[in-house]
Parts: structure tokens; C-alpha cells; sequence
């Protein structure tokens, strides 16, 4: 670990503009203990300069929390969608290669436009229903177990990886995403937000919805923050179909 | 940069995955439906086609007779053969193809086993079904009429099985097809919500497990027996029992 000449080569897919052709860099860097992927791309900021010695651009990337809980610096690391921030050096193989999300359009280097999430947030009204022109006063009140079912899934950063590593995420499908779905969960188990609770299941019929996912399991393997999505895929997906056979019958 | 502010089209074209589309279209319909036909009717039917009547073979040439006269019984054949097999297997084959071709398989990046399930899934569909399309076209739709001629039904089938090219393709489809349905029944209970948490998961994983074996076990055991026999008669007329004595012996 102390050894001094040790230096670390991180490869780069770079691209200008959205619609410019992408290409590669190479940067070495003096290692030094701690350092992850974020503490590199600052380094190669403060010096950008390839590995051949051409004097280059600082790299562009989303990053704003550096701890893990803010979700912009997902991007591809040696070929799979994580947190760049939480990516240690010491764990990475050499060279490390990093590229932006391919599933969703760059904006430019290693940043990528995510905004469909928002989108689809927005689609199941993610959110508790309290705005209203007077003072609702205090809400129900949420049992211990139920607390401790939403707790995880509120841990959700939407960072994308889920839907990055998910094999029915793509264009032709137009998948929602694990994420999605689990917010879904999530809003559904509160007091106040079940109000929405039909909307919530029926938007998920939609085309892109819940009956994409076929379960292959990588959204729960990638999630940085350990999220339940499986379970809460399977238990969306038990609430939709008992609604839609529901309806069939009694609307 | 350059080529961006020559191009005619301003960066209006949003690309990347379409976000969802709430109220619209009728997949969740099919998909659905395609999740159901795979365990109803075409599971049950390979159910019924393995573990019961391709099982009478073990019993020997007479018993397998006695089953297929049975199902060459049945009220109204043809019709329960083309709305209880032909058309669900040929709605689930298809569209699952369709959902193939939209799927973007990823096991190099995530080599995790659910994602090898997720692959092997549509591979054993795909193999089940070249092996389902070949098995009915010799079996049911030219040769003998086994519905008419049931006593040299273990002939026919010995006929295929004692060629070691075919004696292979049908071992592969029966576990392709096995496989399929076993793991198919963990994907419908994990995707109806019937079986959610991740413990409940993986004990039910190990039920579909021992379902693939049974499945595939007894499949094998009958493919063995018609193997062991000598060559039954496969002409009408030729071979030792009739009807008549098909009927009594019963």
C-alpha cells in the first residue's frame, strides 16, 4: 500500500457533444491511499493531461454529495453501472475504464441526461398528497412494521443503476425501471399517499410498465443502497393484478 | 460543436428509453396473459403430457395403448386440442419470441445467476419450441393416426426413440422444456406477487427445482423404457394387440 511509484491508469470514453462521435483518453495518476474514482476525475481536472502528455479538457460528470446518498455520479466502472464515488481504487481492476450510462443520452463525457425517472416518477405521483388550502392537521399515524418496510425503499437516491443493468430497460420496451416500481411501494404504504393508490397501480399498466420486468434480478444486485426492488417488484405486481382482476369484476 | 450548429435539427429529438406511458396500449394485457398461458394450459398440458401419459409407457407397450385409445376418447378432440394446446402454445411461443427480440440480454456486463435465468429462459423456450413443432409434425400431424390406430403407439414413438440422433433431440427437449416451465412457475409466482420475500424466493426456487427433476426424471425413465423394449409393430393391422383387446384388458 505504501508503495510511492505505484500509479493508477483510468481510461476515459469521452464524448463532446450529444450527438458528436465518442472517443477514448488515458490517464495515469500518483496513487495514493483512499483515492476512488470521483478523487480521480478532480485530479485529472486540477492537471488534465493524458497519459501520452497532450493537454486535454478537464473531464465533465455529474457528482455533488461524494458520500453516496445524492445519486449523481452513477456511471459505468469497468463495465457496470455504481456509484463513482463509492468506487474505491483499491478495489477497482487496472485499467479502470469508465464510461457514461449507455442507456441514456450524454450530455457530454461521463454525463448523462436521467431525467426520464423524474418522468416517470411523475407518471405514479411518487409523492404524499397534502397540499390543500387549509391545514389537514396530523396525518395517520404508521405502525413500527410498516415503518420498517418503507424505511429501505425510501433510501432510493435515483441514481439509475437499476434501470442501467436491467435488460428490458431500453428503447424498445420503454421499461419503467426497478426504481419506479419500488417508489411505488414506498407511497403506497403511506397513510396519506395510499389515497393514490389506484392511480399509482393503474399508471403501471401502462404500456413500459410492470409487465416488463422479467426478473432477471441485476436492479437489486447493482442497487447501491440495498433496496429491496425485487420483493417490491413482486409486491407492486400482486397489488396490480389483484386490481386489474378487480376491476374486471366489479367496475 | 461544430457539426452540432451546422446540423439543420436542433437538439429537440429527446433520444434514450421512453418514460412511462401511463393509460396507454394493451402489453400489460399480453403480457400478462402470455405469464398465465405458460402455466395454463401449456404447463398444465406438459403436466398431463410427462408425469401422466408419456409415464404409462414405463408400464409397458398395452398400458401406453390403453392411454392414448383414453385421450383419443375424449369429447370433442379436435377442439380441445386446438384451444387447449395448439393455440396457447402457439400464442405463448410467439409472443415470447416478440419478448425476446425487445430484451437486450446482459449476462457478460452482470454475470449473476438471475440474469443466466433471465437468458436460459428464452433460450429453453426457443429450444422447446423447434423441439415441440418437429415432435407434433411427426407424431400427430403424419404418419399413422395414432387417435385411430392407438395399439401401435409405442411403436411409433420407438420408432424415433431407438435413433440415437433423435433419442438426443428429444432428451434436449424434454429438458428445455422442463427447465422452462419449472423456472417459468418461480417467474409467475415472483411476478403475481405470490411468492415476494426474498426468503419465501428462495425456499420456492427450491421446490422448482425438485419440480425440474421430477419433470425431467420421470421423462427420462420413460424415453429408457421404450429404449429397453424391442421394436413394437408400427404398421396397422401388424401389431399383436387390436382394439378389441385393448378394450378388455382394460
Amino acid at each position: 500500500m505504501a508503495n510511492t511509484n505505484k500509479s493508477v491508469l483510468i481510461k476515459i470514453k469521452r464524448q463532446n457533444t450529444p450527438t458528436s462521435k465518442s472517443y477514448w483518453e488515458e490517464f495515469e495518476l500518483a496513487y495514493h491511499p483512499g483515492m476512488n474514482v470521483i478523487s480521480s476525475l478532480m485530479e485529472i481536472a486540477a492537471n488534465p493531461v493524458t497519459r501520452e502528455g497532450k493537454a486535454t479538457s478537464p473531464i465533465t460528470y455529474d457528482s455533488n454529495c461524494l458520500e453516496e446518498v445524492c445519486g449523481s455520479c452513477a456511471m459505468l466502472i469497468n463495465g457496470r453501472a455504481r456509484m463513482a464515488c463509492s468506487a474505491l481504487i483499491d478495489n477497482l481492476e487496472q485499467p479502470i475504464k469508465l464510461e457514461p450510462f449507455a442507456k441514456f443520452p450524454v450530455v457530454r463525457d461521463l454525463a448523462t441526461d436521467r431525467s426520464v425517472i423524474f418522468e416517470n416518477l411523475k407518471a405514479v405521483k411518487a409523492w404524499v398528497p397534502i397540499d390543500g388550502t387549509y391545514d389537514l392537521g396530523p396525518g395517520p399515524r404508521m405502525t413500527a412494521e410498516e415503518q420498517e418496510q418503507a424505511y429501505p425503499i425510501s433510501r432510493c437516491i435515483s441514481c439509475c443503476c437499476c434501470m442501467e443493468a436491467c435488460p428490458q430497460f431500453n428503447e424498445d420496451t420503454g421499461f419503467v425501471g426497478a426504481a419506479t416500481i419500488a417508489q411505488v411501494r414506498l407511497f403506497n404504504t403511506h397513510p396519506t399517499g395510499k389515497s393514490l393508490q389506484r392511480e399509482r397501480l393503474a399508471a403501471l399498466m401502462g404500456d413500459g410498465g410492470i409487465q416488463e420486468c422479467g426478473y432477471a434480478q441485476n436492479c437489486v444486485e447493482v442497487c447501491p443502497k440495498d433496496i429491496p426492488l425485487t420483493r417490491a417488484i413482486s409486491e407492486v405486481g400482486g397489488e396490480v393484478m389483484k386490481q386489474a382482476i378487480g376491476d374486471l369484476f366489479r367496475r | 460543436m461544430a457539426s452540432a450548429a451546422g446540423s439543420t435539427a436542433p437538439a429537440a429529438v429527446h433520444q434514450g428509453v421512453a418514460p412511462l406511458r401511463a393509460g396507454q396500449g394493451y402489453s400489460f394485457l399480453l403480457r400478462r396473459l402470455h405469464s398465465l398461458s405458460g402455466i395454463v394450459p401449456v404447463g398444465a398440458f406438459l403436466f398431463e403430457h410427462v408425469l401422466i401419459s408419456n409415464a404409462t409407457a414405463i408400464s409397458g407397450p398395452a398400458a401406453y395403448a390403453r392411454q392414448v385409445q383414453f385421450l383419443a376418447s375424449l369429447p370433442l378432440v379436435p377442439l380441445l386440442e386446438l384451444f387447449g394446446i395448439w393455440l396457447p402454445i402457439a400464442f405463448h411461443a410467439l409472443y415470447g419470441f416478440y419478448i425476446w427480440y425487445r430484451g437486450d440480454g446482459n449476462t457478460i456486463a452482470y454475470p449473476w445467476t438471475g440474469n443466466w435465468m433471465y437468458t436460459a429462459q428464452r433460450w429453453t423456450g426457443g429450444i422447446a419450441f423447434a423441439y415441440i413443432l418437429w415432435h407434433t409434425w411427426t407424431m400427430r400431424f403424419t404418419g399413422v393416426d395414432l387417435h385411430v390406430h392407438p395399439e401401435i403407439s409405442f411403436g411409433k414413438v420407438q420408432a424415433e426413440v431407438l435413433q440415437p440422433a433423435l433419442f438426443i433431440f428429444y432428451v434436449v427437449g424434454l429438458i428445455a422444456a422442463s427447465w422452462h416451465f419449472a423456472y417459468g412457475i418461480w417467474l409467475f409466482c415472483a411476478k403475481w406477487g405470490i411468492v415476494s420475500g426474498e426468503k419465501a424466493r428462495k425456499r420456492f426456487l427450491a421446490v422448482c427445482l425438485g419440480f425440474f427433476f421430477l419433470l425431467s426424471g420421470v421423462g427420462l425413465a420413460s424415453l429408457a423404457t421404450l429404449r429397453k423394449y424391442p421394436q413394437q409393430p408400427t404398421e396397422p393391422g401388424t401389431a399383436v394387440m387390436n382394439n378389441k383387446q385393448i378394450t378388455e384388458g382394460r
